[in-house]
């Protein structure tokens, strides 16, 4: 047998291309340390409601840093309650094909300010849904795709989420993929995803309704009245597959204390979605509130001045305290990753640049049980 | 000449195709990219205006004293009187078109209205899409103080008494300033109103508030006196199609033009005078 003769060219060039790989994972492992903020100590929130709690709006943050400044500004304003949402789109691209990063990020932060995680999933994938549809289309043949993904999600995070929340505002046709809304579909997803989900963690609360507030009229192409649909979903056998109910339960232009009216939307209207699982022998479920808050913006027809909003707010946080039937009430929204330069701005306790607006150092202040109104 | 020599010929001979042939798309590309700046191409959205003789002005009539409605249920306000005075000088006649605050966008990239006038903040995450005029009236935080007083500067409101609306967006400002002074001293009020009623009766020495409601204010005889620049910069400006770039040319000069005649100066008057307000 002959000797194999190295050449010397290629010799070097192996050796180049060797060095190359090395340098370069010597790059990507020392960026990775260099980048990844740490977790810190564990903390614990102090306040004086357990129940605080507000939505955050960490899906499109990228940057690491901005969510641990924003989840550590959630526990310092005394707020134990986060709800977040998780987009199936963005974690399962391709069938079977999980990608946790962000989640994995999102979570190990929030645990570790001490926060207890409410997660919202929905927004098909591109492969879960017929062309033309946007994300919230979810059509019953892809139901057990979606609660697929629930499940593993569920899994993955046991010990660290205990609760999720399945769909949002499936009482809007805008929510529902911009078909006519239909509660009997939405409690087949239920009954699909349910199981698969206790199956994976049985420790975990599935949350399920989640209905905008809204005075739709029968026949209505934008959505279904909220109390309608959700007697409808009982109606078609959705108690058995839901343990908590997620409730939206915004003021408008109203006070939190206004009385509750079937024909008003405002802060009390969740004690009439209470009523209807009261009645539909559901009353010893709990309900959060998974949305809520008032508005200040000058031009919105729906807004109230600055002031109002805050009293309104830490007056909702301490009628919730009151309601034995209610595990936490969660605000819409802590911050945005970007101004949205509408309305939407308006609902926000911390600005773009971590600037606290006035609403958060009086909610904090509340929390420590001191308060600064005129 | 041997098969090696003709081989390398041959690549050469290839290589110069390639390079020309590049060569030509590059300059193709740059002359289109150029010309389009140099010599103008065409702004659709002004040949439309021109050709119909109607420029089509977005508003959503709901914010006195910019964009009202009279008793007739007709467009009024400084927006409208502005809109009015621009297509005077370009001899066309104006559309309103009234649609809500939330939809004035989507609007005009659809191509339904030419234009956005209607106390609308200028908004960078949008200049990929639309492209923005010069400001005309600056509604951000100011501070005011009475007339006399011998406050120039926010510097000068060390161990000062600073009135604001109660969670308002002055409110966000005084605070911001008390951290970096913890000297000054922050009064709430349930409205911008009441602040400005404690600057008047000596109660405070100065107020922060909005460039709006600071005019209004004014406008009603309170005898306050803006001082510096905006704390926060919130400038109201005119929306236009990405590539109406003839019609911003316009607008910004005649802008500019209003500014120097004074005739904002005279829009502001005329709506913040204590007749105009509701």
């Amino acid at each position: 047998m002959g000797r194999i003769e190295a050449n010397p060219t290629v010799s070097r060039l192996l050796m180049g291309l060797a060095l190359l790989i090395v340098l370069g994972a010597v790059y990507y492992a020392a960026r990775s340390v260099l980048a990844a903020v740490p977790l810190g100590p564990q903390q614990t929130v102090t306040t004086i409601n357990p129940k605080m709690g507000v939505h955050t709006r960490l899906t499109d943050e990228a940057e690491e840093w901005k969510i641990k400044r924003s989840l550590e500004m959630v526990r310092e304003m005394g707020a134990p309650w986060i709800v977040e949402y998780f987009p199936w789109a963005y974690y399962e691209p391709e069938p079977g094909r999980f990608g946790w990063n962000h989640p994995d990020t999102v979570i190990a932060h929030a645990t570790r300010q001490g926060l207890t995680v409410v997660a919202r999933l929905g927004f098909a994938p591109e492969w879960a849904r017929p062309a033309g549809t946007i994300p919230l289309y979810l059509d019953e043949e892809h139901y057990v795709d979606f609660g697929r993904f629930a499940a593993a999600f569920a899994a993955r995070y046991r010990g660290q989420v205990d609760y999720i929340i399945l769909w949002n505002e499936p009482n809007l046709s805008q929510e529902w993929g911009y078909r006519p809304v239909d509660p009997e579909s939405y409690t087949q997803l239920l009954r699909v995803v349910y199981p698969m989900v206790k199956e994976a963690n049985p420790d975990v609360q599935v949350l399920a309704g989640a209905l905008a507030p809204t005075l739709a009229p029968a026949g209505s192409e934008w959505g279904m009245n909220d109390l309608i649909y959700l007697q409808r979903m009982y109606d078609a056998g959705a108690a058995a597959y839901f343990d908590v109910l997620a409730i939206h339960a915004y003021g408008w232009s109203f006070d939190a204390d206004d009385a509750p009216d079937p024909e008003v939307v405002n802060f009390r209207r969740a004690e009439l979605l209470r009523d209807v699982m009261v009645r539909n022998g559901d009353g010893d479920k709990q309900a959060i509130i998974t949305e809520s808050g008032w508005n200040d913006h000058p031009r919105w027809t729906r807004a109230v001045s600055p002031g109002r909003r805050i009293a309104n707010t830490i007056r909702a946080y301490e009628i919730a305290a009151d309601w034995p039937w209610l595990d936490a009430i969660a605000m819409w929204a802590f911050r945005y990753p970007w101004d949205a330069k509408n309305y939407q701005d308006d609902y926000t306790f911390v600005g773009v640049d971590f600037e606290p607006k006035p609403i958060y150092w009086e909610v904090q202040a509340y929390a420590r049980g001191a308060g600064d109104s005129p | 000449m041997g098969l090696r020599r003709r081989m390398q010929a041959a690549g050469w001979r290839q290589r110069l195709l390639l390079v020309t042939g590049l060569a030509v798309i590059v300059g193709m590309v740059a002359f289109w990219l150029t010309s389009r700046f140099l010599f103008g191409g065409v702004d659709e959205t002004w040949q439309r205006i021109q050709e119909t003789g109607v420029w089509r002005v977005g508003m959503d009539p709901s914010f006195p004293p910019f964009d009202l409605l009279d008793g007739e249920g007709r467009p009024t306000g400084y927006d409208v009187d502005l809109a009015q005075a621009i297509a005077d000088r370009w001899g066309v006649r104006v559309q309103i078109v009234a649609i809500g605050f939330d939809g004035l966008t989507d609007a005009l990239l659809a191509g339904k209205i030419d234009s956005v006038i209607s106390a609308l903040p200028y908004n960078p995450r949008l200049t990929q899409d639309l492209s923005y005029s010069r400001s005309y009236f600056e509604a951000g935080i100011r501070l005011a103080t009475a007339e006399g007083s011998p406050i120039r500067a926010v510097d000068d409101l060390t161990g000062k008494r600073l009135a604001v609306e109660w969670g308002s967006n002055g409110d966000a400002e005084a605070r911001r300033l008390q951290r970096a002074d913890p000297t000054i001293r922050r009064l709430t009020f349930p409205s911008p109103q009441d602040a400005a009623a404690a600057v008047t009766a000596g109660e405070a020495d100065g107020v922060l508030v909005d460039g709006v409601t600071l005019r209004q204010m004014q406008g009603k005889g309170a005898a306050l006196v803006a001082v510096g620049p905006a704390l926060e910069s919130n400038p109201y400006v005119i929306a236009l199609p990405v590539d109406a770039y003839t019609v911003r040319g316009e607008i910004d000069a005649i802008l500019a033009e209003f500014v120097t005649t004074g005739f904002l100066a005279e829009l502001e008057n005329r709506w913040f005078s204590e007749s105009t307000q509701p």
